[in-house]
């Protein structure tokens, strides 16, 4: 089965609905492909069917507000849908696609990607022990199946995400057993007045961390999890001070777990970009490295667009802006009576961005972070690869993450590489003496996610292969 | 500035590489420039396939010495002698195979026809639908991810310089002497030799030389670990198809499917119109293969000239550069035609001739 | 204790029973939910040991892109944060 419209956008996150609503509203054909049963994105991540009914909270309602939006528009919206491969061909975009198990065809003349953000783990031991898990992987068992991973959790990292996490697994009983964060109360004071322009989020984590306060749960401030400890699973975590710069110092302490919730600030998902053939750069204060986008989500390729956190970390009021003001740019292609005021969204998106940019650099991992992996560290959890491997390859002469790659497989199992780079860049910034804007990432590769071939290859009959003349004898 | 060499490589391929080499056991002066990673071209993404099977009549002697180098260069390049099956699945295909294989067996390549039994019992979870099978017990695999790191290892070594990042944008000529322009800085050198693959032409355009290079972009794919399914290296009559799995469990597919792009816009693009149908093909020849996800497909760029010979021995015109590329199954008979080419720019004679590059070419 | 989060669990009405083998076990989930929600509510986290130290695993990023948490369901492999598990299927780990 193939489809055609004039505008397809992968994700549908706060920026790729609303793009799509918007390049609807103004008389374009559009698709909206995401990999989740319904619409909404990480933040406004939709309950499971296995939730009958549950008490409403911020995301949901912002949720079910965006996807009665979807529902009153005119997009078309293919969920649960995963997008492997994206091409250009004869002008169009085409896109492949798994449903239902099996690989379909959509063809675009605009194409905008709404891919989002991923999560950066900054490699520890211990980190691949059953019962740790990213804070994001956390935040998608809590919306999803309103379920929290074990019954004393340990919340560590950057940034806000902490304090939703850990009031969330409050909220569905659990205990938090402690939370681990390098910031200090003083980093947070900093980002204060970039946040008096959501004065109900400020609010929102003032009560987060009044109520966590009340509760007696240890907050560990300027403190990492220096160490995840257990032979099968998750008994304790070794907890250490940091210094400013994040290095763990020597002093520590034990707190008995039987999980973690771990992550270290967002990066924006760059593969779709990458594998559209946009260029990237390396912006530190969005999360790292970003595609070559102008704030009108418009790239250097013919009818490209993106939006949302896949340009940067911008958190998800700007994403909802960006998403409007993409979808127009978009739509401007399509056809020549676009006709919505732009100025007002300008304005908000520049305002909502300066929010989300004050939670980015507070997430942002810090220098001294990356000494939490040790020389016997897993760097790749596919390829069970640790920092000694790594570091073997570069003193045999690897300088790239490519080249590291080639020779360790380090990035060539089922994750592709997403989440070891990231990590692997650092090292190797750091023992090169680069900066991290110096060390390329890998090149893309489709299948953007695993498939099986089966199901790339459907149905066929031997004789309907179009086999290609043999090469000369 | 550098002072200057007795020699520089454009293009840290295997061809470039393994003629540095050489060149290394008679102490001349040498660096290998590459523009990115060594062996980041052809050698680093080809499908590792060492098939007698699939190579060129008039190429047999050399693949039959290429073998040897391979073995020799062994677990560091995660070389490993299979052997190798080729089947048809229709009349047609196994005419072909029966032509074909015939006169490579008559080249010197150990192949021989196998019977469905026999072929069943080597390899249980090939399919049942196979009509006629060669086999070639010098067929095997080497890893070619390895290559760059293969060859700095062994650059080191023998104290070969190698510049990577380096790209060549310009060569000129003064007096007895090359100047590179390079992005890392000018080199100078006294002999020349051009081994960048599929980039070939542009800069044998530099010094005024037009050789007719083109690229194929070729299709590799693999899926995540797997439990056994295959011993041996598998092939299709039509060469369409190479399977291998890997002793970590993985599964190679190629066979040359053509995705897109061109070597100077980058690497090249994968292409579902190709992929599909490749993979099909593979489950086709090994029914098991349905239930494996594909984890990576990728396109790299094989060179070749209209009449698919290599391009080895002195630039036309101009004294005292080489060329070498443009080798078909060039993975296979790299390690080798890199040895003779070091011997030609030595000024000795090579144990098997070599492919005059200002032949006449006439299209195949 | 005063808190200012109230405790919702007693609110949260869940979909109905169904039950799954998992290496052999019985495990009960409620419809709709997937299959590493339903084995994580009965305690099994360890779902496969990775290929080249052997050393045990989990779910980790919980949305489909680490592929920490794959179990074999019909002889194919498959993210468990992601299938949904329905009433008897079968699911085996990758535990050695
Ligand atoms: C996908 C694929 C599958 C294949 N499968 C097989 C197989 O199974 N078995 C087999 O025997 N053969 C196979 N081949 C063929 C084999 O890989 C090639 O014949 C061989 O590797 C060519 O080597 P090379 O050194 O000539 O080229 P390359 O390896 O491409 O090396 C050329 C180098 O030149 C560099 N370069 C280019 N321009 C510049 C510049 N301006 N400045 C500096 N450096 C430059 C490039 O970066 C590159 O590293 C395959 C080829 C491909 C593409
Ligand atoms: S937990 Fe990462 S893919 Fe399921």
């Amino acid at each position: 089965m193939i489809k055609t419209c004039d505008v397809a956008i992968i994700g549908a996150g706060p920026a790729g609905a609303n793009a799509g609503i918007m390049a609807a509203s103004q008389g374009c054909r559009t698709i909206i492909i995401d990999e989740q049963a319904k619409a909404g994105g990480q933040i406004w991540r939709a309950k499971s069917a296995a939730i009958k009914s549950a008490p409403n909270t911020p995301e949901t309602i912002d949720g079910d507000r965006l996807r009665a939006s979807i529902d009153a528009s005119n997009v078309t919206h293919i969920a649960n849908a995963r997008v492997w491969q994206i091409e250009r061909e004869l002008e169009k975009w085409v896109l492949r696609l798994i449903i239902n198990g099996r690989s379909e065809k959509i063809v675009s003349k605009v194409l905008i990607l709404a891919t989002g953000a991923r999560e950066y783990v900054q490699p520890t031991p211990g980190w691949t022990l059953p019962g740790v898990i990213g804070l994001a992987g956390a935040t998608a068992l809590i919306k999803q199946d309103l379920v929290i991973p074990g019954k004393k959790i340990v919340v560590s990292g950057t940034g806000p995400l902490i304090f939703y996490v850990a009031s969330e697994i409050r909220r569905l009983g659990g205990e938090v057993s402690a939370i681990v964060t390098p910031n200090s109360p003083v980093d947070w004071m900093y980002a204060i007045p970039s946040m008096f322009s959501r004065p109900e989020l400020l609010w929102r984590g003032f009560v987060w961390v009044a109520d966590l306060l009340l509760s007696g749960t240890p907050i560990f401030w300027r403190n990492v999890i220096k160490q995840i400890d257990g032979e099968t699973k998750v008994q304790s975590v070794t907890v250490s001070k940091v210094n400013n710069d994040w290095s763990p110092l020597d002093q520590k302490r034990l707190i008995e777990a039987d999980s973690v919730c771990i992550g270290y600030g967002l990066q924006a998902a760059t593969e779709t970009s990458q594998l559209s053939g946009i260029d990237l750069k390396h912006q530190p204060e969005l999360g790292g490295w970003v595609p070559e986008v102008w704030e009108n989500g418009e790239t250097a390729i013919d009818g490209l667009f993106v939006c949302g956190d896949g340009t940067g970390i911008r958190g998800a009021a700007a994403a909802e802006i960006h998403g409007k003001l993409v979808g127009l740019s978009a739509a401007e292609i399509i056809t020549s009576n676009v006709n919505f005021p732009r100025s007002a969204l300008l304005t908000s998106f520049r305002r909502a961005s300066r929010f989300g940019m004050a939670m980015t650099a507070l997430s942002i991992p810090r220098k001294g972070l990356q000494k939490l992996t040790t020389d016997k560290t897993i760097m790749c959890r596919c390829e069970s690869l640790r920092r000694c491997d790594i570091e073997h390859q570069m003193e045999a002469g690897a300088a790239t993450i490519n080249a590291i790659k080639s020779g360790s497989r380090a990035g060539m199992g089922p994750c592709g590489g997403k989440y070891c780079q990231t990590a692997i860049a650092k090292l190797i910034a750091e023992k090169e003496h680069r900066t991290e804007a110096e060390i390329i990432p890998p090149t893309p590769r489709p299948p953007l996610r695993p498939v099986p071939a089966s199901e790339l290859s459907g149905e066929f009959e031997y004789t309907d292969l179009p086999i290609p003349k043999p090469a000369p004898l | 500035m550098t002072s200057a060499y007795d020699l520089a490589i454009v293009g840290g391929g295997i061809m470039g590489c393994s003629t540095a080499l050489r060149l290394a056991e008679n102490n001349m002066k040498t660096i290998v420039l590459d523009q990115g990673d060594l062996g980041q071209g052809a050698s680093g993404v080809n499908a590792g396939t060492l098939s007698l099977q699939i190579k060129r009549v008039k190429l047999m002697p050399y693949a039959l010495k290429g073998h040897r180098e391979w073995e020799a260069m062994g677990e560091a390049v995660g070389f490993k002698k299979t052997g190798g099956y080729t089947l048809a699945f229709t009349e047609h295909e196994a005419e072909l195979l029966h032509e074909r294989q015939a006169l490579k067996a008559n080249a010197g390549a150990p192949i021989k026809f196998v019977s469905n039994n026999a072929l069943r019992a080597a390899e249980q979870n090939l399919s049942h639908k196979i009509l006629a099978a060669s086999y070639c017990s010098e067929d095997g695999y080497a890893n070619s991810s390895l290559t760059g790191q293969y060859y700095r290892v062994r650059l080191k070594q023998n104290e070969v310089e190698y510049r990577e990042q380096c790209c060549v944008t310009l060569i000129t000529r003064n007096n007895s002497c090359f100047e590179l322009i390079t992005t890392l800085g000018n080199i100078q050198a006294k002999r020349l030799l051009l081994s960048a693959g599929a980039w070939l032409k542009p800069i044998a355009a530099y010094l005024g030389v037009d050789l007719p290079v083109r690229a194929r972009i070729n299709t590799v794919s693999v899926t995540e670990r797997m439990p056994h399914l295959l011993s041996s290296i598998v092939g299709h009559a039509t060469g369409l198809l190479t399977i291998k799995q890997k002793t970590n469990g993985t599964i190679l597919i190629g066979g040359g499917w053509q995705g897109r792009g061109t070597p100077e816009e980058g690497r090249g693009n994968v292409s579902a119109n190709t992929l599909l149908p490749n993979l099909s093909l593979a489950q086709h020849v090994l029914p098991e293969l349905a239930n494996a996800r594909v984890t990576r497909s990728w396109v790299g760029f094989e060179a070749n000239v209209p009449d698919f010979y290599p391009l080895a021995g002195a630039l036309p015109g101009i004294d005292n550069a080489f060329v070498l590329g443009c080798v078909r199954g060039g993975y296979t008979i790299g390690p080798y035609i890199g040895r003779l080419m070091g011997d030609f720019i030595l000024g000795q004679e090579p144990e098997l001739p070599l492919f005059d590059p200002g032949r006449e070419f006439n299209e195949v | 204790m005063m808190r200012l989060i109230p405790n919702h669990t007693s609110q949260i009405k869940r979909a109905k029973e169904i039950s799954f083998r998992f290496d052999g076990q019985t495990i009960k989930a409620h419809q709709g939910e997937t299959i590493l929600v339903a084995l994580m509510g009965n305690g099994i986290k360890h779902l496969r040991d990775a290929p080249v130290d052997v050393k045990p695993r989990g779910a980790f990023c919980c949305i489909g892109l680490c592929q920490e948490c794959v179990v074999k369901v019909d002889g194919q492999l498959v993210e468990s944060c992601r299938k949904i598990a329905t009433d008897g299927l079968v699911v085996q780990s990758l535990r050695q």
